[in-house]
């Protein structure tokens, strides 16, 4: 209805349909303005270090005392490595339950479990990261950490000496947990939206439930699994107080998944109140500029996976 | 940004305090009996409060004084801050214990009342401040702890000495078995498992303290890392970085095999077992109240530039040892709230003090009380008059 009025009011040029153009303008370029002055002083915050360092600032190692060799190159590291970890658990964990949940459950089981779930979504991330430190800590030092170590193969990702729980591995369990609400709540919204006319036609054709799951509803909720894995991944990459807390905080790259690291966002969130004025502070302010880039890169390589993955599997 | 910093440590604190409870508790009688005998040596010298005249220069309006800095001094602040708002209920005081470096950049930047740190200001950082001179008063006398968990079946008491406390933190040395481990400690039985060395992860008092020691005594330190002791951990490359005291000592109560160091009020609240450490006159001295007044005891010229007392002279003498410096700008602008910290800490150096000991700190030595009282009395009006009478 309103729709309706304001496509007449616009068209007898009342001013009341001009003015909503117009705050809806200004709506957008504010959004946008804000977003360039967020880069462009990140930019000029940063510019020192860059002037300093050029690219070394990306790839080389991090402070030594007197300062003379900087990077964000362990950082880099450990950012990717925990934000793969957390996406090779939560991902898979993630569409199997929103598919368990929309599609396979009956329905006094998903009713009362997707509650739980859009719940466990509202968590801070600060009792995630205590509950890391707290609980999974001495877990992951006393009995996971030694076993993981004795697996063939695998265990020469687990190399070296085990130095307590704080690890890169302990923080992308840290971030799955953190996540995996994420991609639950919004894939089962996204599975619902599937039409069930698709749903019909595959099962006409003989589909057994599952295959119904990944022949109809997976390549039809596309667009939503895409979403909720964008979102996942920018907060698996950016978390930074729950990461500090489990990750060790060792500015170096770390030499096996037990080992203690660092990721851009803990560093930051470590380092930046202390940080003195000039190219200390413009060191931090590179760091965030490299976690911005990071996150647009890790997005983009993602959704693109993604497209790829869910078209193939998807066409019939 | 400060007040998000904050929440983690202060969890940490809550778990913390609620873990050391069941085994603290049996040990807080002789404490308190510890705090009465060890009185500060100065209480009454010219009125109850403090050095300053308490009838003379009456702040008027009720006023609130924000504080940030050191995170090592902040039993003892919270306590006496409390003990003495209680009394004066006219002052209120909110300190934040986000580390000494936090508190030097939030003076120098003027947006707290007051700053603490553990080691006081250079000259390049007191170049620094914004709003002119910055006094600094030493406030408290604390020490540094090496604890240690071995379980509750690991040894109660351990030698270790500057170069294998090196070695440690090198990374060279890798089980608690070790042969140079073991050459301090006859007739303990050391466990095989290895050595999770546990450091700060920002910027630390403690940090310094030990640095210095180990530069002092370990020539391996001292080759790796230089020979100017510094706040900034200088090998965070080996072993797990935590934040803050609390952080630090979350992780060594969470991790078995871990050493790390703390603030000896924190490990002292949390029920530690703590390393002894090789001093100057060669002895091995456990951290306590004793043996962190004795480290003071040596500081006979002490100034905010002459201020280091680690690895100290003298037989009962424990060699990581540090005085607190609380940060005052001397033109205080408003003439109430510059009353009232004066007062403050007048309190806090001498009758406060009586706090100390319960929490782990030792009371100031005689010569630390009376360079405090000259510093306050240099306290200044916005026009440069004396804020107090003398």
């Amino acid at each position: 209805m309103a729709g309706v009025r304001e496509a007449l009011d616009r068209r007898r040029g009342r001013p009341g349909g001009r003015l909503a153009g117009a705050v809806r303008w200004v709506g957008a370029g504010l959004f946008v303005a804000v977003v360039l002055a967020l880069v462009w002083s990140l930019l000029a915050g940063a510019e020192p270090a860059f002037a300093r360092d050029g690219l070394r600032f990306l790839w080389g190692g991090s402070l030594d005392r007197t300062g003379t060799a900087y990077g964000a190159g362990p950082f880099v590291v450990g950012t990717l490595l925990t934000t793969a970890v957390a996406l090779l658990l939560a991902v898979p964990v993630g569409i199997g339950t929103a598919a368990m949940l929309s599609e396979l459950a009956p329905r006094w089981l998903a009713g009362p479990l997707s509650i739980l779930v859009d719940l466990i979504a509202a968590v801070p991330s600060i009792v995630v990261g205590l509950f890391g430190l707290l609980v999974l800590s001495p877990l992951f030092g006393r009995d996971v950490g030694p076993f993981l170590k004795e697996l063939p193969l695998l265990g020469r990702l687990f190399g070296g000496t085990l130095e307590g729980g704080s690890s890169v591995l302990l923080a992308g369990v840290i971030l799955a947990v953190m996540i995996l609400p994420t991609m639950v709540a919004l894939t089962r919204t996204a599975f619902a939206g599937v039409a069930r006319a698709d749903r019909e036609a595959a099962l006409a054709l003989g589909a057994t439930r599952w295959q119904v799951v990944r022949g109809a509803v997976i390549p039809g909720a596309r667009s939503g699994i895409r979403a909720a894995f964008t979102l996942s991944v920018g907060r698996a990459v950016g978390e930074a107080i729950a990461v500090a807390l489990v990750i060790g905080n060792r500015p170096a790259v770390p030499h096996s998944l037990l080992a203690p690291g660092a990721t851009l966002g803990s560093y930051v969130v470590t380092q930046f109140s202390e940080a003195a004025q000039g190219l200390p502070r413009a060191r931090i302010v590179g760091l965030v500029v490299v976690l911005l880039v990071l996150t647009a890169l890790v997005n983009g390589a993602g959704a693109l996976l993604l497209r790829k993955r869910t078209t193939a599997g998807g066409t019939p | 940004m400060r007040s998000r910093r904050l929440i983690v440590p202060a969890l940490l604190a809550l778990t913390l305090a609620a873990g050391a409870c069941g085994s603290s508790s049996s040990s807080s009688a002789t404490s308190t009996t510890a705090a009465t005998t060890t009185a500060p040596p100065v209480t009454t010298v010219s009125g109850p409060g403090g050095l300053l005249d308490p009838t003379a220069d009456v702040q008027s309006a009720t006023v609130t004084a924000n504080g940030a800095g050191a995170n090592s001094i902040q039993p003892f602040f919270q306590k006496a801050f409390y003990v003495y708002n209680q009394a004066n209920p006219k002052l209120t005081v909110q300190y934040a214990p986000t580390g000494s470096s936090v508190g030097i950049t939030d003076i120098e930047q003027g947006t707290v009342d007051f700053g603490d740190s553990e080691i006081p200001m250079a000259a390049a950082d007191l170049a620094k401040a914004t709003k002119g001179a910055i006094l600094q008063v030493p406030v408290d006398l604390g020490g540094v702890a090496l604890s240690y968990n071995l379980g509750s079946s690991g040894p109660k008491s351990l030698n270790l000495d500057g170069p294998t406390l090196a070695g440690i933190l090198l990374g060279t040395v890798t089980t608690w078995n070790d042969p140079a481990i073991a050459a301090l400690n006859s007739g303990v039985t050391l466990p095989s498992e290895p050595i999770v060395a546990v450091h700060r992860a920002d910027s630390s008092g403690p940090g310094y303290d030990l640095d210095q020691y180990l530069i002092d005594t370990a020539p391996t330190w001292a080759a790796k890392v230089g020979t100017k002791a510094s706040k900034t951990w200088p090998e965070a490359t080996v072993g797990v970085g935590e934040q803050l005291n609390t952080g630090v000592a979350t992780t060594i109560s969470q991790t078995a095999g871990a050493i790390g160091f703390v603030e000896y009020g924190y490990a002292k609240q949390a029920g530690f077992t703590n390393a002894s450490l090789k001093n100057a006159a060669g002895t091995f001295v456990a951290p306590s109240e004793a043996s962190i007044a004795s480290a003071g005891s040596q500081a006979t010229g002490l100034s905010a530039t002459s201020f280091n007392i680690v690895n100290g002279a003298g037989a009962q003498t424990y060699p990581l040892a540090n005085f607190s410096w609380t940060l005052l700008y001397q033109e205080q602008s408003n003439q109430d709230l510059g009353i009232a910290l004066g007062k403050l800490f007048d309190w806090v150096t001498t009758t406060g003090q009586g706090q100390a000991a319960a929490l782990g700190y030792a009371p100031l030595p005689a010569n630390a009380v009376t360079l405090a009282h000259q510093t306050l009395e240099e306290l200044q009006t916005s026009t440069g008059q004396p804020l107090f009478s003398h």
